[in-house]
């Protein structure tokens, strides 16, 4: 079942209702230490789609994605007005407790960063974390969360051999399938494959386009073509704003604003 | 494979409160644990004052009167110290930075850094008990060599410089650090063998006699100059490694702009390198005067510990934490030379912490000063 | 001229690796040659008078041509002086005779002569009979030794009766072959290693020493890696990276540069004279007016260094956690690990080679240090050793010997300095290689860190 998108407020930004999405964020701004990232957002994630947010360096695409799992936290020179609700929750909210919300939202990184500890423990990582779960359990899903990731023949026969040891798309792959051991529900993807070579690149898009019917994407990516070819949705930030939002294919061939144009044609750097 | 069964399936906002509270348990516990730290830190410089404070209802004079020539002495020890520490520890810095082939530097650094393990107590037992007597039987030999050794190496660069080329790439002069080792073990053994004689033609007879009798100088076996010496040993590996680190972090591009310009490796160095390097040279130096003020068991072991005002080389000194060290657990708690010893250790504390600090800013100025300057690391 | 000054700089290199080259050479052979046995002469000067002894030096006379030899002569017993300054052309005859002796004795020390006979209950051997029987009874642990007396000869020809429990050691060097003496060498390393000290500290073994300064050194480091690291781990994680933790930062790093003895001067004052007096009053009210921790002791040493060297824990720790990158902190949170759970499960465990370094950085540290430790707790003989079998088996209240400081006291304060000099090379010796050995590990612990670092990203 495709969400059918209802266009309200501005031609060119279209919005989804409450039940087709699980991730709205509403009138959110950011600032590092005064300074303003970014600026009175609105646009709602649709479920089981992959979204990409594109735009220039320093849009604040990067920004929003960290936003959405709380990684600002870290950072305590960053304040941030408005509100992002998942599944109907404000995540910034004092009862909500950030280490479940992050459980829930996954993300991985432009550089993969494996821990320093076998394949298998690094899938099991955040599953020894949650409550008492069965080694047999834990094998399973690991399996499960390994070929999910599309990893599963490449590493089957080294479980327990250093995760450093993979190739950097292998690693990438792993730190997946790390994230979706787990079980989230929404994974954000941080250019993913910006680091690594085309190869690699092809097998991660591949299996971005899988995993959409287990979960939510979100994709930031400097990349057109990728954006092109992963994405349903596509929101276009610039400045810290939301410019553009729409189907991917709209987006990409008919946009509405110039400035979109501009820059998917590569006339603004 | 189809995905296994849910693991739980719970709301964000409420989930495991077991492993936030035992977060928030830590977080907590690591900050007390840091900040009792930070208070037993502050609490050396609280203690210090505080006993020191009971001295301002005692007569002024009396601090006064024990306290500088204590002061005099520590200063004299250190000044002696980085008079021979300086001019071997930058030296060596400029020589290992800048024309040191890295493989031999990656090597030669560390060594060179080991002195600094060598425990004081080591140093002023060999200064106070082996080389002050012998210095003492050889005081002539002594200054001759600290001259001599100097001029012997100025001697080895110009017949360098006038060898034969085949010679020169056998001995390359970067590395010189290692093969005038055995030159100047050969020199020094020179020189011990011609000075009794010259001594002997030129004053005719034992230089102490003479220092006494035309100078009125006294010699004494323990002095400022063993001292300097010894100290100045165990000064110069940390002014070294400071120094050599802000030489070598100046970037390489400058040094080769300079060079392209026709400049030699020695201009480019004074030109361009030693004023990027400044504040870091000038921290380490700072820092090797800080060890040097307070070093106990060298001066302890090898001042002789009298206390004098006497700026002669030839004699003792005895310098604060040499006084503390033999007068604190003689002296009763309350009493005023107790009292006067905290003072004695305040001084100390205040003096180190502030060079310390000093040489610090300087060097993250420095720091920053360099990352601007493009690319240096 | 601008040629020849990048040779002085060449030469300070030169200079540095020469002094520490010579310091480390002397150290060597005269710390390791203390236990070799030397040579004993025989001399008949041309007054007719004889004496034996070991040769030491050489040097020329004062105002006068020609050069003056010291001989080691012992039996203190004979004629109360150990040394004896020969001039060289003073001398008619010199001998190295097999039958010369060499006895460690306790009360006396040294004693060099000739054996002439044991006498034991109704037993009278001499001559080479005499020398086995005492061999024999040497092998055994001293009370199970036959109650005999050595009749001694001395080269000058006075007669000597010795007990025989009084001897530690005999030995006729001149009548040693080289592996005798590799052997005897051996033992007498082992000695020095594992028994207690003799003869106010000029002689014997330093064994209460290592042990001491073992024991001090781990109880500091207990103290401090907690702190150390806590300190460390709140620094790096969790303070807000502001103005004020760069100046806590900048002044921990200087806390290093303050001179030991103030560290020292702090711990006698707050915890001998304070926390301990107060701590005697509460509970050992009984005793006082001896004190039992108001005294210096083996705690509080600890406490003073754990102070001195928390700066270099602290620093060395948060050097290894800024190494680590923040893609891990991010990735570990990122899958729902509290902050606890991020720095227990992926930061510590990588952190964990540079917390090894900061404690072996601090134990260096720490074996080195003499200076706080003469006010706070450290002992030129400690009549009880820190550790017994006695209830409650660490008695941290006690003093305690220490290697730096022992090299101290028996250099400068012994009442024979001369004879005490050879002790004291072996004891530095010791010391400098404890002291290396424990930084070469952090260096090469460091060196393999960054090595491995350097692979993976």
């Amino acid at each position: 079942m495709l969400a059918s998108p209802n266009v309200s407020n501005a031609a060119y930004l279209t919005h989804f209702s409450a039940a087709q999405s699980c991730l709205s964020i509403e009138r959110f701004s950011l600032a590092y230490a005064g300074k303003t990232a970014l600026r009175e957002l609105t646009l709602n994630v649709p479920r089981h789609r992959v979204t990409a947010f594109i735009g220039p360096s320093g849009c604040g695409k990067s920004t929003l994605l960290r936003a959405i799992n709380r990684l600002h936290d870290l950072n305590e020179n960053a304040t941030h007005s408005g509100r992002i609700t998942f599944e109907g929750e404000d995540i910034y909210a004092d009862n909500m407790h950030v280490s479940e919300l992050r459980r829930r939202i996954g993300m991985v990184f432009q550089t993969p960063n494996p821990f320093p500890m076998s394949i298998y423990e690094n899938v099991a990582f955040g599953l020894r974390l949650q409550k008492r779960i069965s080694k047999r359990k834990r094998d399973d899903i690991v399996e499960w969360a390994l070929t999910s990731a599309a990893l599963w023949d490449e590493v089957k026969d080294r479980l327990h051999k250093s995760a450093w040891q993979l190739s950097g798309g292998q690693q990438q792959r792993l730190v997946i399938a790390r994230t979706l051991a787990v079980q989230p529900d929404i994974l954000l993807l941080d250019e993913p494959a910006s680091a690594l070579d085309p190869i690699s690149t092809l097998k991660i898009e591949e299996l971005i386009r899988n995993l959409k019917s287990q979960l939510t994407l979100i994709l930031v990516t400097h990349n057109m073509q990728q954006a092109a070819r992963v994405s349903d949705y596509t929101a276009f930030l610039h400045d810290g704003e939301l410019i553009e939002y729409g189907p991917t294919d709209q987006v990409f061939t008919n946009p509405h604003l110039q400035r979109t144009e501009d820059y998917i044609t590569g006339r603004m750097a | 494979m189809t995905p296994p069964s849910r693991l739980h399936h719970s709301t964000p906002s409420g989930s495991d409160p077991r492993r936030q509270r035992l977060d928030r348990l830590a977080t907590a516990s690591i900050t007390v644990g840091a900040f009792a730290v930070l208070a037993a830190i502050l609490a050396i410089g609280i203690f210090l004052l505080w006993e020191s404070l009971p001295l301002l209802s005692m007569t002024g004079t009396f601090t006064l009167e024990t306290l500088s020539p204590l002061a005099w002495g520590t200063l004299k020890a250190a000044l002696a110290a980085m008079l021979l520490a300086l001019p071997v520890a930058l030296g060596a810095a400029v020589y290992t930075a800048l024309y040191m082939p890295p493989p031999l530097r990656s090597r030669i650094k560390p060594v060179l850094e080991m002195m600094e393990a060598i425990p004081g107590v080591v140093v002023g037992f060999i200064a106070g008990l082996i080389l002050a007597p012998w210095v003492e039987r050889h005081l002539a030999s002594t200054l001759v060599l600290l001259v001599w050794l100097p001029l012997s190496t100025l001697l080895a660069g110009a017949l360098w410089h006038r060898a034969r080329q085949s010679l020169r790439q056998y001995l390359p002069f970067s590395w010189a650090g290692l093969w005038l080792v055995p030159w100047l073990v050969v020199m020094t053994f020179l020189a011990l063998w011609a000075t009794p004689g010259v001594e002997q033609v030129l004053i005719g007879g034992d230089v102490r006699q003479w220092l006494d009798q035309q100078l009125g100088l006294n010699y004494a076996t323990r002095n400022a100059m063993i001292v300097g010496m010894a100290m100045g040993f165990a000064v110069i590996p940390s002014i070294y490694a400071l120094a050599e680190d802000a030489l070598a972090d100046v970037p390489a591009s400058l040094l080769e702009g300079a060079q392209a310009l026709g400049a030699t490796r020695w201009q480019a160095l004074w030109k361009v390198a030693l004023p990027a390097a400044g504040p870091g040279i000038f921290s380490a130096v700072m820092i090797g005067a800080g060890r040097a003020v307070g070093e106990t068991m060298i001066v302890l072991m090898a001042s002789g510990n009298t206390a004098l005002f006497s700026v002669s080389p030839f004699e003792g000194m005895r310098s604060i934490a040499a006084a503390i060290a033999i007068e604190m657990p003689e002296a009763a708690p309350g009493s005023s030379t107790y009292h006067v010893l905290i003072f004695a250790a305040l001084v100390l504390f205040l003096f180190t912490f502030l060079v310390n600090t000093l040489a610090e800013v300087v060097r993250l100025r420095l720091r920053i000063r360099l990352s601007r300057m493009g690319g240096g690391g | 001229m601008s040629r020849l000054w990048p040779w002085l700089c060449a030469a300070s290199v030169a200079l540095s690796l020469l002094m520490l080259a010579a310091l480390l050479t002397l150290l060597l052979t005269r710390g390791l040659g203390h236990f070799w046995p030397a040579t004993l002469e025989s001399v008949t000067l041309d007054s007719g008078e004889v004496i034996a002894g070991e040769a030491v030096r050489e040097i020329p006379l004062p105002h006068r041509d020609g050069e003056e030899r010291l001989y080691f002569t012992a039996n203190r017993d004979l004629d109360s002086h150990r040394w004896r300054w020969v001039e060289i052309n003073h001398i008619d005859e010199r001998s190295t005779p097999h039958a010369l002796v060499r006895l460690e004795r306790s009360p006396w020390g040294d004693f060099i002569g000739y054996l002439t006979a044991v006498e034991s209950a109704g037993s009278h051997l001499e001559g080479e009979a005499a020398w086995q029987a005492l061999k024999t009874a040497l092998t055994r642990p001293p009370p199970e030794r036959p109650n005999a007396t050595l009749i001694l000869k001395s080269a000058g020809g006075e007669t000597l009766r010795q007990p025989l429990n009084e001897i530690h050691r005999a030995y006729r060097p001149n009548a040693m072959a080289w592996w005798e003496k590799i052997r005897f060498w051996s033992s007498g390393v082992w000695q020095f290693l594992s028994e207690g000290p003799r003869a106010a500290n000029t002689g014997g073994g330093v064994w209460p020493a290592i042990f001491g300064t073992v024991l001090m050194v781990m109880v500091m480091s207990l103290i401090v890696m907690p702190f150390g690291v806590l300190a460390a781990i709140y620094l790096n994680e969790i303070a807000h990276q502001g103005r004020l933790t760069r100046l806590v930062r900048i002044g921990v790093r200087n806390l290093a540069g303050v001179p030991s003895i103030v560290y020292g001067v702090f711990g006698l004052g707050v915890f001998v004279y304070g926390l301990g007096s107060s701590l005697d009053e509460w509970f050992f009210s009984d005793s006082l007016p001896s004190p039992t921790f108001g005294t210096g002791g083996l705690l509080w040493a600890s406490l003073t260094l754990a102070l001195l060297t928390l700066p270099v824990v602290i620093v060395a720790t948060e050097e290894g956690l800024a190494r680590i990158p923040d893609a891990q902190r991010e990735g570990a949170v990122a899958l729902g690990a509290t902050r606890l759970e991020m720095l227990t499960r992926v930061v510590l465990p990588m952190a964990a080679p540079a917390m090894l370094t900061a404690v072996i950085l601090a134990i260096a540290r720490a074996a080195g240090e003499v200076a706080p430790l003469m006010l706070v707790g450290v002992a030129k003989l400690a009549p009880q050793m820190p550790v017994d079998g006695e209830f409650p088996y660490l008695h941290v209240e006690r003093k305690f010997m220490h290697l730096g400081y022992h090299l101290f006291d028996t250099a400068f304060h012994g009442e024979d300095i001369q004879a005490a000099i050879p002790l004291v090379y072996a004891i530095a010796l010791l010391l400098v290689f404890i002291v290396l050995v424990l930084n070469l590990t952090a260096i090469l612990l460091r060196h393999h860190l960054r090595h491995q670092r350097g692979q993976s990203c």
